[in-house]
């Protein structure tokens, strides 16, 4: 299984994030899971740049956070896209593709 | 942006909630991933093992969430800003002593920045003020006078280096109507005068072409000033009259608040209505009264280019004109030059001592620091030994400089604003030049600037230098010889002796200003100045046009103030000693050769009324004194001063001998003066320039419309000014009288420039002596405490008390033998730029110099001796086991 773990490259945390919470507000660990899911297990966030990279994300106001009952009814810290999150998630989106179609080709013709 | 801001404000203030909350959130992710391990049937071990895992370290993880709160950099601000202030603390005198040197550093040099910057850099409210000439003509044995109203015409029409032109005279008018009668300054301008200098009227019309030909309609423009003090800012002033010297004008217009000329200005007429009030003198060559030209340089003309012109051209005048103008120039002189002619040198001097003071602080300020970085270099040290980066030591030590200094420039602001507004009050009107004088932002953030940046910088070193030397070795000296090593040392004692000499150079000029100041203040004025108080009187209107008239007043004047309570004489005279204001004319003595043009006697000619030589306490040297005898029935008679006697009748008595007015060619049948009295000389241009030919003439003979009433009294006389006041209203009740001054007044003003200059320097160097003190102090103080052990060791090897005084009194002797010889170097070269402020002292006089390097070398020996004592009390014992 951690043989097939991809290691993240800079910055996608952050737009895994914003991707995840279009789904919905979600807490830390939830959004760890759907991470992981969605992946097929084959991406997962470390809980030491989770969590700093939420609160990065907070502090510069493209998601916000309430606390809220968990799903076993535990407080939780939730987070949820905001409108400037949503508008910077299809900004990174766009970009990303273009990266990696680039990238697709120059690897697909070398 | 505003969110970002937001959240860091919360997270900084909320400081405990946010942490709380992050527990929180991280254990419960903890629980939640637990129970997912446990739910896959992990054993409980391996799930917390794996749990760990894939956690990583919990404080870690916290450590790079705080991170992301960005209130990191502000947190190690805050905690370094603390731990600054306890260090301070703990140091007062270095605290004490870094502050008041910041404060005075910046609080002085702002001061006298900012009034500096505002008499000389500020720009003149004109437009392209460096294109506006002042132009005057010469003449060899005056120098600049002013310019005739037909040679300024011809000057405009000649010319082809200005674009434009304008005549300036000045006038004085008796404002009558509106309260107490009084006198303002005015200037009958030419009609482009305020165009050319780029203004226009707030309220109303600027002169018209057609109202610089003479008999055009009499109007005025009202200067802002006068317009708010007696029309209350009215907007309807426009059109009303004002009544001028008797006659009505009609206010067109009011000045811009910022219209500023060199001279006071109430109002402006046009010179149109000047030349119709002075037919004769506005037309007569020869008349110089009290007019200047303004012109405008042509673009892309030099000064030089309009200078070579119209010099020129006032050569072909005096070809032209050779009995009006055979020895008569042009000079030409910017504008702003004219502002400040009387004061520039004045100003400039204070401008380098200022800038001495400032150095000096500077120098205080970084020895400071130096010093103490050098006593810390062994905790500095420590810290890197223990991990700290030098980043984070150099912000801790920044962060010490910028308490000190966000302090001490708080202080130096509050002292600056204070000092300005004392320094204005104490400075001569002339010297402020008419400048609007406030804090100057640039002179502020200027000194305040270099002030702190040498702080900084120096405040720095000591946690540059643990570098390059081993730390190890820091620390196992224990600070004894982490003294910061050679290189601070020197820098230290460069510093110290710069200090010095800097501050011997001020107490230099300021000894040299002292004595010129003394020595002028006891030069004998030939005149007796106490209980003396003088008034200006101008008859202006029309009823005094005839002579009869004239003298009806001023004989009623002078009985009407002589009964006066407590009146011992009264006079009238048209000019008094110690003030410039004075008219000359060339004459002709009996039997003389006839001179060439140009080499006349030239003497000033004051008409006196009889008690005139007794009210000023002239002494009569030959002869007689005036009479009522001496009228316009009489034959005419002059006293003439010692000089004038000595120089025009050299080998004959003075008495008896006659002399006329004007030049020999001037008259075919002239009016002869017999002199009668000879009277000592007076300082009639100020205390400082050399006695001139005087001759005094009856009132009675040659009736003036302006003169000085002169009234001494038996006690303070300016209580007699109300009694003067009503006599003069019981006489003509629109009569103003204006420049009320005692003579010590005149006297005082007469020397002003001189006062404040010395006042000044005075501070700044009693001011660089303690810095430089202080800065003695320090490195001796310093050296000592480095040396404490060698002291102990000599003492224990026998030495006595006077040997260790010896040994640290030598060393502070020598630096500031440096310093003082340094400095008298220096003062060589620099006080030979104050010659012009000096008076009967040399700019190398060697008694100042003695005693001031006498002073400087006590000072720093008493700065040397409290270290010293410090010295002697070091018990062996002690400073040995220290180690």
């Amino acid at each position: 299984m951690h043989e097939q773990r991809i290691d993240m490259p800079q910055g996608t945390v952050d737009l895994l994030i914003l991707r995840i919470l279009t789904l919905g507000s979600q807490h830390g660990w939830g959004i760890s899971e759907r991470v992981q899911q969605m992946s097929d297990d084959r991406l997962c966030i470390q809980q030491g740049s989770l969590y700093p990279a939420l609160h990065r994300l907070e502090r510069r106001g493209w998601i916000k956070a309430h606390w809220g009952a968990s799903e076993n009814n535990r407080r939780a810290k939730y987070y949820e896209l905001s409108k400037s999150g949503r508008r910077q998630l299809e900004l990174e989106t766009a970009y990303w593709n273009k990266l990696t179609a680039a990238m697709a080709q120059v690897l697909g013709t070398a | 942006m505003l969110n970002d801001f937001f959240f860091r404000i919360r997270h900084l203030l909320r400081r405990n909630v946010a942490e709380g909350e992050l527990e929180q959130e991280l254990r419960f992710h903890r629980e939640r991933q637990l129970e997912k391990y446990l739910k896959s049937g992990l054993e409980e071990a391996e799930a917390l093992r794996r749990l760990r895992m894939s956690f990583g370290g919990h404080d870690q993880v916290k450590e790079e969430c705080r991170d992301s709160w960005g209130t990191r950099w502000l947190e190690t601000l805050l905690q370094d800003l603390r731990y600054g202030s306890r260090v301070l603390r703990k140091s007062p005198g270095f605290s004490v002593v870094a502050l008041v040197t910041l404060a005075l550093g910046i609080g002085a040099n702002t001061a006298i920045f900012s009034i500096l910057y505002a008499i000389l850099l500020r720009p003149l409210p004109y437009k392209d003020a460096s294109r506006l000439i002042v132009l005057r003509e010469t003449t060899p044995r005056v120098g600049a006078v002013s310019v005739s109203y037909p040679d300024f015409l011809d000057w405009r029409t000649l010319n082809t280096t200005f674009s434009e032109m304008a005549a300036v005279n000045n006038v004085g008018f008796n404002l009558a109507g509106i309260d107490q009668p009084e006198n303002v300054s005015g200037q009958a301008v030419s009609a482009n005068f305020l165009s050319m200098l780029g203004m226009r009227p707030l309220l109303g019309r600027d002169f018209d072409a057609a109202e610089d030909k003479a008999g055009s309609a009499a109007v005025v423009l009202l200067s802002y000033a006068l317009w708010q003090s007696h029309f209350r800012g009215d907007r309807n002033v426009i059109g009303q009259t004002i009544s001028l010297d008797g006659r009505a004008f009609t206010i067109i217009g009011v000045l811009p608040p910022e219209f500023r000329w060199t001279e006071k200005t109430d109002l402006l007429e046009p010179i149109g209505v000047w030349v119709a009030n002075h037919a004769s003198s506005s037309q007569y060559r020869g008349e110089r009264g009290d007019m200047a030209a303004l012109g405008r340089l042509a673009p892309q003309v030099s000064f030089e280019r309009g200078q070579a012109q119209m010099r020129g051209i006032a050569a072909r005048l005096a070809n032209a004109y050779p009995d009006t103008n055979g020895q008569f120039g042009v000079t030409l002189e910017p504008i702003r030059d004219t502002f400040v002619s009387g004061i520039r040198p004045a100003v400039i001097l204070l401008f380098v001592a200022v800038t001495f003071v400032l150095l000096i602080a500077c120098a205080n300020v970084a020895n400071l620091f130096l010093m103490r970085g050098a006593g810390r270099s062994r905790e500095i040290a420590l810290r890197m030994a223990i991990g700290a980066s030098r980043g984070r030591v150099i912000v801790q030590m920044l962060a010490e400089s910028l308490i000190l200094t966000s302090l001490g420039g708080l202080a130096g602001l509050a002292l600056a604003v204070v000092a300005i507004r004392g320094l204005t009050r104490l400075m001569p009107l002339e010297m402020l030049a008419g400048a609007n004088i406030g804090l100057s932002a640039p002179a502020l953030l200027f000194t305040a600037a270099v002030v702190l940046l040498s702080a900084f910088l120096f405040g720095l070193a000591p946690a540059g230098r643990p570098a390059k030397a081993d730390l190890q070795l820091e620390l196992k000296d224990g600070g004894r010889t982490g003294s910061g090593g050679a290189s601070q040392a020197r820098w230290r004692l460069l510093l110290v002796v710069a200090e010095i000499s800097l501050a011997l150079v001020l107490l230099v000029g300021a000894g040299l200003m002292m004595q010129s100041l003394f020595r002028l203040l006891s030069v004998d004025a030939g005149i007796r100045t106490e209980h003396v108080l003088t008034m200006q009187i101008d008859l202006r209107t029309a009823q005094y046009d005839k002579d009869p008239a004239k003298l009806n007043f001023w004989d009623g004047l002078l009985a009407a103030v002589a009964q006066l309570p407590g009146v011992r004489a009264t006079a009238l005279g048209t000019g008094l000693p110690l003030t410039d204001d004075h008219s000359r004319t060339d004459i002709t003595i009996d039997g003389m050769d006839p001179p060439k043009p140009g080499s006349y006697p030239h003497p000033d000619i004051h008409i006196v009324s009889p008690a005139y030589i007794k009210a000023l306490g002239l002494r009569l040297m030959q002869g007689r004194t005036f009479s009522d005898g001496d009228n316009e029935h009489a034959p005419k008679v002059a006293i003439i001063n010692s000089l004038a006697a000595r120089q025009l009748f050299s080998r004959r008595n003075p008495l008896g001998g006659r002399f006329h007015f004007g030049q020999i060619a001037d008259k075919n049948a002239p009016e002869w003066l017999t002199v009668v009295g000879v009277v000592g000389d007076t300082k009639l241009y100020g205390l400082a320039n050399p006695s001139r030919l005087e001759v005094y003439v009856p009132f009675h003979q040659f009736v003036p419309n302006s003169m000085k009433l002169i009234v001494k009294s038996a006690a303070e006389p300016s209580s007699l000014t109300s009694g003067v006041r009503s006599a003069i209203a019981s006489l003509d009740k629109d009569q103003p009288l204006f420049d009320i001054e005692t003579m010590d007044q005149y006297v005082r003003d007469s020397v002003s420039t001189r006062r404040i200059t010395f006042f000044l320097l005075g501070c700044f160097s009693a001011l660089s002596l303690v810095l430089a003190g202080v800065g003695i102090y320090g490195v001796i103080s310093y050296s000592v405490a480095q040396r404490l052990r060698e002291i102990g060791i000599r003492v224990a090897l026998g030495a006595q008390a006077s040997d260790v005084l010896q040994l640290v009194m030598t060393q502070g002797a020598k630096i500031a033998m440096a310093g003082v010889l340094t400095g008298i170097a220096a003062s060589f070269c620099l006080t030979r730029l104050m010659t012009k402020l000096l008076f009967s002292v040399s700019s190398a006089d060697p008694l100042t110099f003695a005693a001031v390097a006498a002073a400087i070398l006590l000072t720093a020996l008493l700065a040397c001796y409290i270290p010293a004592r410090r010295a002697l009390r070091a018990d062996p014992v002690t400073t040995l086991r220290c180690e």
